[in-house]
């Protein structure tokens, strides 16, 4: 589903943030992404939506060179790869529902199907009493939780979350990790970088550590630190 | 169907957003409209007035009522041999009272009182192929002064060369003001625009990121640039509907005498053109500012 050829990423001012990685993630796995806050989590992820180009090197998601991609099929890798972020990034003056709904509708899908699909999503984070509350009325996690549902309403096949747990409590913490985990048995791909020790020693799912740009572990039930 | 519902609700929801740039930007493509369509109205009615009178004698040669029938073909003849003109009438004595009786009927303010004689003398009218050679053709005719056959060279045209000056200035003058009044407009609406856009920008981030393309980001902008446009030419031409009546009478009574007519379909067409010329700056405006923005945000 993922690989990583030779890839180096040098952004302009020099800094070297990711150097010869190789790396693949098949279809439905669980993989983590960990290493210090500068190690190139960040723009490993970037690279595989595309919101960067590497240096040297390919990235190929889903038989595709994402670099040689043109404008136009942009549009159609973010449809495949949904993203969550640390700060969810909701629109405040929509509802939960419009927020989820607001991915289908700019994705040109006709009424009848965003209203199902937006509903099934609802159910599928457990969010489908809170549809007509905004952001602001949510906790941290009920809000990761619309930024989920909003990832994966157009049915991506591969998820990335990028420290979904960052701004959350432990018990949250472990109710969004519990809905991933629920995510990627339903066959998605889910890549997760975290600093969240505790769940990735918990869970033991593949762990890729990076460090100053490099892969320096990839380990199948691997911990957080070796 | 779903996205042109989406796009047309995206650029009104934009347009009202934030409504003192919206309305300052309307009025400033107005204003430009206002001009440009003045500008029309003003070059068509002289280019009309310019072409009644080119069409209109040019040249008047008044003749020695004792000059001999021979003598006045050959000057006749001679004329019409220059390549610039196209045309001599001999216009006789009876012919130039008949005229005159003519119009004394179609003039309620002019009266002619019976005479006896006729005052009037026989006369060449010279059309010219093109206005411009009056003025040469008028002096190498001034020869023939005193020599028993002309009496007079009447060089009347000049008003028609006035009008031709008076046409290019207003031309060059108004293409330049007009450019002026465009780039302002654009200005404007770009602005307006890329204010709408950034405002959005978290929108638009996150349309970009669930996979919108570009045509659903930037057409809600785009649309919400032709609104300001074609609000601008309804208030334009509201103004122009309003202000026509005295205008058209103004104007109709300062070219009295001469039979200029803009066409029937003139009104039509200047609102056909106004509102295109509208939407066709503020589309492009708007697509301006969007694209370079989209160009900053995400990396193709």
């Amino acid at each position: 589903m993922i690989r990583l050829e030779d890839v180096s990423k040098r952004y302009p001012n020099g800094t070297a943030a990711l150097q010869d990685v190789d790396l693949t993630i098949d279809q439905g796995e669980f993989a983590f992404l960990v290493g210090s806050s500068g190690a190139g989590k960040s723009t490993l992820i970037r690279l595989l939506i595309r919101d960067e180009l590497p240096t040297t090197g390919r990235v190929i998601v889903d038989d595709k060179d994402v670099a040689i991609l043109r404008r136009s099929q942009i549009p159609h890798l973010r449809r495949l790869v949904g993203v969550v972020f640390q700060d969810f990034k909701l629109l405040p003056t929509k509802t939960v529902t419009e927020n989820i709904a607001f991915a289908l509708l700019v994705t040109g899908h006709e009424g009848h199907v965003v209203r199902e699909e937006t509903e099934r999503t609802l159910a599928l984070v457990g969010l489908s009493h809170r549809r007509g509350h905004f952001p602001r009325e949510l906790s941290g996690g009920e809000q990761q939780r619309v930024a989920i549902a909003r990832a994966l309403v157009n049915r991506p096949r591969v998820l990335i979350a990028d420290e979904p747990t960052g701004n959350l409590d432990p018990v949250t913490s472990w109710e969004i990790i519990k809905l991933l985990t629920r995510v990627q048995e339903l066959g998605t791909t889910l890549v997760m970088a975290t600093h969240n020790a505790e769940i990735v020693n918990a869970l033991r799912r593949r762990v890729i550590h990076l460090d100053h740009g490099a892969v320096v572990r990839d380990e199948r039930e691997g911990l957080y630190a070796a | 169907m779903r996205r042109i519902a989406y796009v047309l609700g995206a650029a009104w929801q934009g347009f009202w957003r934030n409504p003192v740039m919206s309305i300052a930007a309307t009025l400033t493509v107005s204003l430009m409209l206002l001009l440009f369509a003045f500008f029309i109205v003003t070059d068509r009615g002289l280019q009309a007035a310019v072409t009644a009178l080119e069409s209109k004698v040019e040249l008047v040669l008044y003749l020695d009522d004792g000059a001999k029938p021979s003598d006045i073909l050959a000057l006749k003849a001679r004329i019409e041999n220059d390549p610039a003109v196209s045309r001599v009438d001999y216009i006789t004595k009876q012919q130039a009272l008949d005229r005159l009786r003519e119009l004394a009927q179609r003039k309620e303010d002019f009266t002619l009182a019976d005479i006896g004689i006729n005052p009037l003398p026989a006369s060449l009218e010279i059309k010219l192929a093109n206005a411009q050679d009056t003025g040469r053709l008028a002096a190498s005719l001034k020869d023939e002064l005193g020599r028993g056959v002309v009496t007079d060279v009447i060089d009347n045209p000049t008003v028609v060369e006035k009008l031709l000056t008076i046409t290019r200035v207003l031309s060059i003058g108004g293409v330049a003001v007009l450019a002026m009044m465009l780039f302002v407009a654009l200005f404007v609406i770009v602005n307006t625009i890329r204010i709408a856009v950034h405002a959005r920008r978290d929108e638009i981030e996150i349309m970009q990121l669930v996979g919108a393309t570009d045509w659903f980001v930037s057409w809600p902008f785009i649309l919400e640039g032709i609104l300001v446009g074609t609000f601008g030419a309804i208030v334009a031409l509201a103004v122009l509907a309003l202000a026509s009546g005295p205008v058209t009478s103004a104007m109709v009574g300062f070219l009295d005498i001469l039979p200029v007519s803009l066409g029937a379909n003139f009104v039509l067409e200047l609102a056909a053109g106004v509102l295109a010329f509208a939407v066709l700056v503020g589309g492009f405006g708007a697509s301006f500012s969007v694209r370079s923005q989209l160009a900053k945000g995400a990396h193709a």
